[in-house]
């Protein structure tokens, strides 16, 4: 441990506090007169593009949970800064932070704190191909990269099969989306490798893998599938399929994962509908959804192992109902009901909270219509 | 240092980060929204004059737009152009969308 005399303390505090003052006026200063719009009105769209600004985005999240009796308060922020940089690079750092109230032995309400760093990724993009380095989303189905966040996710329990592949990854990747020849048809891929990481915030294991997926604008259906292979430990494959579908008739969201893993996580597949209220006056901003889902444990496993892998360890179904209520585009209250059966350990699982989204330009003029 | 010591020099430092973080923010924030009141201020007034391509781009834009962002979330509000454009970008990688669609989105989400 090292000591600091006060003034020497002092004159630090007082020489940062500088140092981001003058970095603030000189970023106003230098963004005078700068035209935001370096292609605009008559122009062709192919070549429409806007001087883009660091965003700090993100959401914020109050819920609380019962599950199976236990009471639980979470407060969380998710934020998000994106920094562009020229015109085909980008920064992207995704932090979290919740702070979990349960009850004590003692029966009094204690918190736990806990962080991490979701992803924190370069990316270089070109038309066809974005190459993506540093810590990342690991890219296997729809649920982890697209709908985790929680002003996203319609439900706000994770499906059960989440934990079988491994979440994040360490390492690079390729991907992009494509035409596959015809308007009718996009073509979309990632593929990536991942090294080995201990530390207990960034941990993530020794893999390679990737996904392909088709869309079609016309029907609106996507569909596509994922490998997974883990270089490390007991070296388990996962392979997965996923569907979303989205009727042009009506305002309806249809979802499905499927997953299965050679190793000890077993397999499972959810199926989830979400319906927006639109066409009944009084309830444009209400979201109904339904999920369903089954998990299987892998077989033979020893009592320990069972233990180990807790939720992953037994056979369980669930079903879940929901109610999304939009404020505004960026509020959102959530309620749902579950049930879940599990051999000895059948639960009811109740959640209520709030989600908010937030986004702030990072640059003088990025906030000018 | 005495333990005493050391926790008000941590709770200090805690306390001066937070301000320093609060200040910077509402610093650039201070900047940003000046810059934007000046930039309103002098804009001009805006051609009415649509042309049929123009009229095509931002239908197909939409359209692009509902197919594409709609598949994960609900329909975000137009943010400022500098603003979206880093939006758009962080999504083309996220959601794997084609260039094209990308182009067409923006320019619809800046319209």
């Amino acid at each position: 441990m090292f000591s600091v005399s006060l003034p020497a303390r002092k004159f630090a505090r007082a020489f940062t506090f500088a140092i981001f003052l003058m970095s603030a006026v000189a970023m106003r200063g230098q963004d005078i007169g700068a035209n935001p719009v370096t292609s605009q009105g008559d122009a062709p769209p192919e070549d429409y593009t806007l001087k883009a600004v660091p965003v700090l985005t993100g959401s914020g999240a109050y819920f609380t949970r019962v599950n199976a009796g236990q009471i639980q308060d979470a407060p969380s922020l998710s934020p998000l800064l994106l920094v562009p940089i020229g015109d085909n690079f980008l920064i992207e750092a995704k932090g979290s932070l919740a702070d979990t109230y349960n009850k004590n032995t003692q029966g009094n309400y204690a918190g736990t704190v806990t962080y991490g760093m979701t992803y924190a990724q370069a990316d270089y993009i070109t038309k066809y191909v974005t190459l993506t380095a540093g810590r990342f989303t690991t890219p296997f189905g729809i649920y982890g990269e697209r709908l985790a966040p929680n002003w996203i996710k319609a439900l706000q329990g994770t499906p059960l099969i989440v934990p079988v592949t491994s979440g994040a990854s360490l390492g690079g990747m390729l991907r992009g989306g494509i035409p596959a020849g015809t308007e009718k048809v996009n073509f979309n891929y990632a593929f990536y490798f991942s090294s080995n990481n201990t530390n207990h915030i960034l941990a993530t294991d020794r893999s390679s893998g990737g996904r392909i997926g088709f869309f079609l604008p016309g029907p609106r259906l996507e569909f596509g599938a994922s490998f997974q292979q883990v270089l490390q430990a007991d070296r388990p494959h996962s392979a997965g399929v996923h569907f979303v579908w989205q009727p042009n008739a009506v305002p309806l969201t249809l979802r499905s994962e499927y997953v299965r893993q050679s190793g000890i996580k077993g397999s499972g597949y959810w199926i989830e509908s979400a319906y927006l209220l639109k066409q009944i006056p009084l309830m444009k901003k209400v979201e109904v959804v339904g999920r369903g889902q089954q998990f299987y444990a892998a077989g033979k496993l020893p009592a320990a192992t069972v233990k180990k892998l807790g939720a992953l360890g037994l056979d369980t179904n669930e079903a879940d109902f929901g109610l999304n209520y939009y404020f505004r585009t960026d509020v959102r209250a959530s309620a749902s009901y579950g049930r879940q059966f599990a051999l000895g350990r059948n639960a009811n699982l109740w959640t209520i909270g709030m989600t908010y989204r937030f986004v702030s330009p990072l640059w003088p003029g990025g906030g000018a219509m | 240092m005495t333990p005493n010591v050391k926790r008000s020099w941590k709770r200090g430092s805690l306390v001066y980060v937070a301000l320093l973080t609060m200040t910077m923010f509402l610093a650039l924030s201070a900047a940003a929204r000046t810059e934007d009141a000046k930039k309103d201020a002098a804009a001009p007034v805006a051609s009415a004059s649509h042309n049929a391509q123009d009229d095509t781009a931002r239908l197909e834009g939409e359209r692009r737009f509902h197919s594409n962002c709609g598949r994960c979330h609900t329909a975000p509000p137009k943010f400022p152009p500098r603003m979206m454009s880093t939006i758009i970008r962080h999504m083309r990688v996220r959601a794997n969308i084609t260039d094209e669609d990308r182009r067409l989105i923006l320019r619809y989400m800046t319209q």
